[in-house]
């Protein structure tokens, strides 16, 4: 008799446990947080607003971490507008967590920094269809630490970039540097290379410029939100995390060269280089210059129903134009054109026709951040009138 | 009615094997999610140098040897600390001054890892590599242990930290041990006219499970770091060549990675994967531990 009971003990336990790893496992879970549904009601009694008509309501969305605090800063502003009937609810999740959960139907809209990949933009058009806009631009600068070179003063191009953390170029007096920088008296230490650790929409823009201006990075290593860094071979590389993790270990390490988002450059005084556009001129992501690469993408863009894909990071980098900047890149919204709540489909076309005008003035910038110009966020603006319930 | 002996006995099986059903629910999680990877590449994925995410090609062999080596620096500094720390606060300390020193140390044993690991990126490197690693490899470099140029983040500077940070754990463990000693073993000791050192001795000698346990917990506790090691380990993924070399560690992987993997078909599983492989170590680690402490306390 106690045998068997503990068979049955036994089979008890492992029963219990499977129970337990399903729910553990991520495709499972999406079934247990969808339960969690959003609860909107029409208010009729509160006085109407500038931004918004009577609606009132909780929309959720997540994603990039390079968007988080703009949205942030967005939805708070839009809040306090509706008299804190819409609250908009964004979490820092990362893009490719982001788009795996909005493709889930988890999230009422996902922020991502490169747009949906073509296998997923098809699944969807198959399911009603999806729009994704920029929503604000960010730009990406080279910055070293070379002690007795000042900020500004350091010349690159792309290729350059690309053979140091190819680990072609080892030295800061290599001569492909020395030939950019006449003037500069460049030390003979060798370059230590950072880079992010963690995946990110930052290297995935950074590794497409590359990709872009040389043709050997494009076949050896290639454009991700990882990659496998050559440079680190040699022992020449540092990863770290996060943008914060970059900008200490450029600061730490002397003759060191990174990447990062503009804002982290300022906060932390990294030293900033020029780099050499496609007009051959040299310069910092100053506004008009991020502006100008705007501008000159326009005529490249597709309609926020079409795949972005192909054209984004790969071609929109390096764009032409005398004065402007080659690492930009922009911040996406994605949404479904087809929503079960007519609330959640007016509280979104509201929410970002606000971001896409009102949103964009310099008053609703979070330092960092670039706003769009009009010609850029007329195209999310003609891709909310998709919108609609279904 | 059914009398609250029943009731308690029955509350105390239902939470025991609640904690025993989340660790068997957590290996075949860990098991199904890193099925495609295993089924994929077989066990060249645990013996290949590669993360590849554009080709999809994962092999955790420097994370995994990242792992093993921060943890062993970490163990070795820590061990004779916290020993020391443990005598010093049962033994030598003056009473006034045990209460802070105790608390002190459990306070530190306490501390979110993240902030260790900004001290440790933003202080600890620093000095580390000014004043030890940079001198050892000038005037050591020709051993290989020390032949890498050192960068402030490397896999030594992991290990320091990892031993900072479990040195209180594994001390409150020795401690409490060696408190617990009966009071007559130590009145025996002195009669028979030992000295303190000698007492001391004796007594760590009768506490060696408690050290042996106190060492493994530890040492499950500096593999399983994630955070604060991913800021200060370099996180760059090729085959370490020395201790001053930047390395990866698994934990510190899946950190990093883990935000964007859903963007791939292969690297959730991949991370599924590493996370498994630790598992089994920590797991074979801690069956030769209490293996050890059986024999131990059977010889005793």
């Amino acid at each position: 008799m106690k045998a068997y009971a503990k068979y049955v003990a036994i089979i008890a336990i492992v029963i219990v446990a499977a129970l337990i790893a399903a729910f553990m496992s991520p495709s499972l879970q999406t079934s247990v947080e969808r339960t969690v549904t959003v609860t909107t009601t029409y208010a009729t009694t509160s006085p109407a607003t500038r931004a918004t008509s009577t609606l009132s309501g909780v929309v959720n969305g997540a994603g990039a971490t390079f968007l988080n605090p703009q949205m942030q800063a967005w939805a708070s502003k839009f809040y306090e507008l509706t008299g804190g009937r819409i609250q908009i609810n964004y979490q820092s999740i990362g893009s490719g967590a982001g788009q795996a959960k909005f493709r889930e139907g988890i999230l009422d809209f996902a922020g991502s920094d490169p747009p949906l990949k073509l296998e997923i933009y098809k699944e969807f058009k198959e399911k009603g269809g999806i729009v994704q806009f920029p929503v604000t631009i960010g730009t990406i600068v080279v910055v070293y630490n070379i002690p007795n070179v000042e900020s500004g003063k350091l010349k690159l191009t792309g290729e350059v970039i690309a053979q140091i953390y190819m680990g072609e170029i080892v030295y800061w007096d290599d001569p492909a540097i020395k030939a950019l920088n006449p003037e500069l008296n460049l030390p003979h230490e060798k370059i230590i290379a950072v880079h992010r650790s963690d995946g990110s929409g930052t290297t995935r823009v950074f590794t497409a410029y590359l990709s872009k201006v040389s043709e050997s990075w494009k076949n050896k290593v290639g454009s991700d939100f990882t990659v496998e860094w050559p440079v680190d071979k040699l022992g020449n590389g540092v990863g770290a995390k996060g943008n914060e993790g970059v900008a200490a270990a450029v600061k730490q390490n002397p003759y060191s060269i990174g990447y990062v988002e503009t804002a982290y450059a300022y906060s932390a005084g990294l030293k900033i280089a020029l780099i050499r556009n496609r007009d051959g001129n040299y310069v910092l992501p100053t506004k008009e210059a991020v502006a100008s690469a705007a501008r000159a993408l326009v005529k490249v863009l597709p309609r926020a129903d079409e795949d972005w894909s192909h054209i984004f990071p790969d071609e929109t980098v390096d764009p032409p134009g005398g004065e402007s900047y080659p690492i930009t890149s922009f911040s996406f919204v994605i949404l479904r054109q087809v929503y079960d709540d007519p609330v959640k489909v007016a509280i979104l076309k509201d929410f970002f026709k606000w971001v896409l005008t009102e949103g964009q003035k310099p008053e609703n910038i979070v330092e960092g951040y670039d706003p769009l110009p009009p010609e850029v966020a007329a195209i999310g603006l003609d891709g909310l009138k998709l919108l609609r319930t279904g | 009615m059914i009398s609250s002996e029943k009731i308690f006995s029955i509350f105390l099986i239902v939470f025991a094997s609640t904690s025993l059903l989340i660790v068997v629910g957590i290996v075949i999680s860990l098991v199904a999610n890193s099925y495609p990877i295993f089924m994929r590449d077989g066990p060249s994925f645990i013996f290949k140098s590669v993360w590849n995410p554009v080709k999809e090609d994962y092999g955790i062999l420097p994370a995994l040897l990242g792992t093993l080596i921060s943890s062993a620096i970490a163990i070795s500094i820590s061990m004779p600390l916290a020993i020391s720390l443990a005598i010093f606060s049962a033994e030598i300390a003056p009473k006034s001054i045990r209460g802070f020193i105790n608390s002190i140390s459990d306070l530190m044993a306490s501390l979110p890892s993240v902030i260790y690991g900004l001290w440790g990126l933003y202080v600890l490197a620093p000095i580390l590599n000014q004043y030890i690693m940079t001198p050892l490899h000038q005037y050591l470099g020709f051993i290989p242990l020390f032949s890498t140029k050192p960068i402030p983040t490397n896999l030594f500077t992991a290990g320091i930290l990892l031993a900072i940070m479990i040195t209180p754990f594994s001390s409150s463990i020795i401690r409490e041990a060696y408190s617990a000693v009966p009071y007559h073993l130590k009145e025996a000791a002195y009669s028979l006219g030992m000295t303190r050192w000698e007492v001391i001795r004796t007594l760590l000698g009768y506490i060696r499970s408690a050290i042996l346990a106190g060492a493994f917990l530890a040492l499950g506790r500096a593999m399983g770091e994630t955070v604060a090691v991913a800021m200060v380990v370099g996180n760059t993924f090729t085959l370490p060549r020395s201790l001053f070399d930047m390395g990866y560690t698994i934990s510190s992987l899946i950190a990093n990675q883990f935000p964007n993997a859903e963007a791939y078909s292969y690297m959730v599983p991949a991370l599924y994967g590493g996370a498994l492989v630790l598992f089994t170590i920590g797991l074979v680690i801690n069956l030769a531990g209490l293996y050890l402490i059986r024999r131990v306390v059977a010889r005793s």
